[in-house]
């Protein structure tokens, strides 16, 4: 994948470049919004990574330059303000998603990705299929191999954000965000409980496992 | 640049004046339509009686003639004794009787109406005065044959008495005026050195002394409330500044400990030189310990744009039930894992005021807590009920240890935490933050004692609940 990344701050920059490579992807550096803007122009993206504050042109009038021009290259805001009020702001100026500093690399990576994923086609899926797990969107029924699983409405969402993932890492952050719309980080482990919940259901019976946790990063769920 | 003493730049002075100048103003308008009103009057009175005068003469004239008139006349005026100034005149100009000796040298007017200064006649042998210039006013008239009859009276002293009323008014409106600027000087002096006693402490708050107040008169006047006011400005002030200083020493302490253990695990991580995975671990910890220093960091900055309002959320009309559902839903299955039985009521048809994310972060918070100090074996519950009229209560309710009664009040302070959970990972900030979206609801947190002790348990378990005003049931 190619990246851009717009961030003022040249050791977070590096250190954001640095990880990516490593990841196997191209990643570019912009110091500021300006020069972020006539990059995004000039090259095709499959991602842009944008710090919210910057000189010269901040991120936000960045993304809605690039919008009104209609460039719809997926957006992760980077920003140090985490309130709610500060994300719809972001969201609204036509960034994809939102993460808030200091964050792990982990994190980024995994939005990046998920966001790169979001850049195919829309369209109107009613089937998901990972290996023998298939999810009917329409029947919301569950299947794998020739056993129908019964799930939960959350259990059933939680799988559907995963197989739609499926093959990208996607952290524990990300869950409780885009599954149960919360913007906060809970003491206990609630979300590896829920998962493993669903991992009871989807994985156990069968000889192999579908459902990995990543360590330090959050879980995958591949074939 | 001198402009002069301060008390004559104040509003009350200019107000003052202004006032005083309108008093003056008025009274004397009010005396000079007095003055001309009895002024008027005595003319009119004077005049009315020289008429009816002059009618007695006339018909005297009538029914006797000239003869007669003058006869008339000269027993009005022998002796000196008369009321009325009379004057009755050949058609020669000849003076045939009365007590003037000539016509006054004053043009009258058409009706023959004139108003003269004339000389008294003295008793013999004493000496003519100034006084004896006397004010009179009269009627001059024609007879028939050319005869000319004047009848006057002598007005001096009414005209006296007017005038004399005329220099009391404009006397006393220039006291009423002196008075005023006296009144001015005096309250607005008074109102200055009061202002400046308020300036003063706020300059010396200003220069450091945050310990100074303004001097209050208790007498509920403005000036008193504004002392008021900004003596509990300052009060405020000195709070914060107070809890500032306490929290710089609380984030001092509770980042201290993990910055410390972070760089004891660095230090050591870079003497592992041979020892790869040594070093992995200790880079791993280190990186653990990060996160628990950005844990109390994000903490601190929530809570204190919680507290300070600088967020101030929209707060919209919603069905707690949906938030009791979804955390129910979340906490379950790890109140399950750590053997914990778990129990949600929660009433339906129920509405309030709030923001969703914030109010599932308070109840997460309780949750949380109860998970974490509840043993195994022991009860959660998760409840959500109406409570009296107009309120809504969310509570969590667990078997474990509890709070004792002393700390209740302690707990929701920032980095407090007890002296059983200082073991338990945490910021000391959980509490604190719940109870800042409980004040931004206008909700009450209360803490008491949960269902007793529970066989197998070590304490009377605790009861958490948040209180907001509810809305009128089921409109949401």
């Amino acid at each position: 994948m190619r990246i851009l990344i717009v961030e003022d701050d040249r050791e977070a920059a590096s250190y954001i470049r640095k990880g990516l490579r490593e990841s196997g992807h191209v990643a570019d550096h912009a110091a500021d919004g300006e020069e972020g803007l006539e990059m995004a122009r000039a090259a095709d993206y499959d991602v842009l990574v944008v710090d919210r504050m910057m000189p010269k042109m901040d991120g936000l009038t960045m993304i809605s330059t690039l919008r009104g021009e209609d460039d719809r290259t997926p957006v992760l805001v980077l920003s140090a303000l985490g309130e709610v009020d500060h994300r719809v702001e972001g969201l609204k100026a036509g960034g994809d998603d939102y993460l808030v500093k200091p964050y792990a690399f982990a994190e980024l990576l995994a939005r990046v990705e998920a966001l790169a994923r979001r850049r195919d086609p829309e369209t109107v899926r009613t089937k998901l299929v990972v290996g023998d797990l298939e999810m009917d969107l329409l029947a919301r029924t569950v299947v794998r191999g020739e056993e129908e699983i019964l799930l939960q409405p959350r259990e059933f969402r939680l799988l559907e954000f995963l197989m739609k993932h499926s093959g990208q890492v996607v952290t524990r952050t990300m869950l409780l965000e885009k599954v149960w719309d919360y913007h906060f980080d809970p003491q206990t482990n609630v979300i590896d409980v829920h998962i493993s919940r669903l991992r009871s259901k989807i994985d156990k019976p069968f000889p192999r496992s579908l459902l990995h946790t990543v360590r330090g990063a959050g879980y995958r769920l591949q074939a | 640049m001198s402009r002069g003493p301060a008390f004559l730049r104040t509003t009350t002075f200019r107000q003052t004046l202004l006032s005083a100048a309108l008093f003056a103003l008025s009274s004397f308008i009010i005396l000079a339509f007095v003055y001309a009103a009895s002024a008027g009057m005595t003319g009119r009175r004077a005049d009315a009686a020289i008429e009816e005068e002059l009618q007695t003469l006339e018909a005297q004239f009538q029914a006797g003639g000239i003869r007669s008139l003058n006869r008339y006349i000269l027993q009005r005026t022998v002796g000196g004794g008369a009321d009325y100034l009379y004057l009755l005149v050949h058609p020669t100009g000849r003076t045939l009787s009365g007590n003037l000796s000539v016509l006054p040298d004053v043009e009258p007017d058409e009706e023959g109406r004139l108003e003269f200064i004339y000389r008294r006649p003295r008793a013999i042998g004493t000496e003519e005065t100034e006084k004896d210039d006397r004010a009179a006013r009269g009627r001059l008239v024609e007879l028939t044959s050319g005869y000319r009859l004047f009848v006057g009276l002598d007005v001096d002293e009414e005209y006296q008495l007017v005038s004399r009323m005329l220099s009391t008014i404009l006397a006393a409106s220039a006291l009423a005026l002196a008075l005023g600027v006296a009144g001015g000087v005096f309250i607005s002096r008074r109102f200055v050195a009061r202002l400046d006693s308020i300036n003063e402490v706020a300059r010396t708050v200003r220069a450091g002394d945050l310990k100074r107040r303004a001097p209050r008169t208790h007498s509920g006047d403005e000036l008193d409330e504004l002392a008021e006011n900004f003596n509990n400005m300052l009060d405020r002030v000195e709070a914060l500044m107070h809890r500032m200083r306490q929290t710089g020493d609380s984030i001092a302490h509770d980042l201290r400990t993990p910055l410390t253990r972070m760089r004891n695990r660095l230090d050591e991580a870079l003497r592992e030189e041979g020892d790869l995975d040594a070093r992995e671990q200790a880079l791993e910890r280190a990186v653990s310990d990060t996160d628990e220093i950005l844990g109390i960091f994000n903490a601190i900055l929530s809570l204190s744009r919680l507290e300070s309002g600088e967020s101030r959320k929209a707060l919209v009309e919603l069905d707690p039930a949906e938030i009791a559902d979804d955390l129910a839903e979340l906490y379950e299955p790890v109140c399950e894992d750590e053997g914990l039985a778990f129990d949600a009521e929660i009433e339906r048809g129920l509405a309030l005021r709030g923001d969703r994310g914030l109010l599932s972060q308070a109840l997460a918070n309780l949750l949380d807590n109860a998970v974490k100090y509840t043993p195994s074996g022991g009860a959660v519950t998760l409840r959500l009920r109406q409570t009296g009229e107009g309120l809504v209560e969310f509570s969590v309710t667990d078997t474990g240890p509890g709070i004792p009664d002393a700390d209740r009040e302690r707990v929701v302070q920032r980095f407090v935490r007890l002296d059983n959970s200082r073991s338990q990972p945490g910021s000391g900030l959980g509490l604190s933050l719940v109870k800042a979206i409980i004040d931004l609801h206008h909700g009450i947190f209360q803490i008491d004692e949960g269902p007793g002790v529970v066989e197998g348990q070590h304490g009377p378990g605790l009861r958490a609940a948040m209180v907001f005003p509810s809305l009128p049931r089921g409109s949401a």
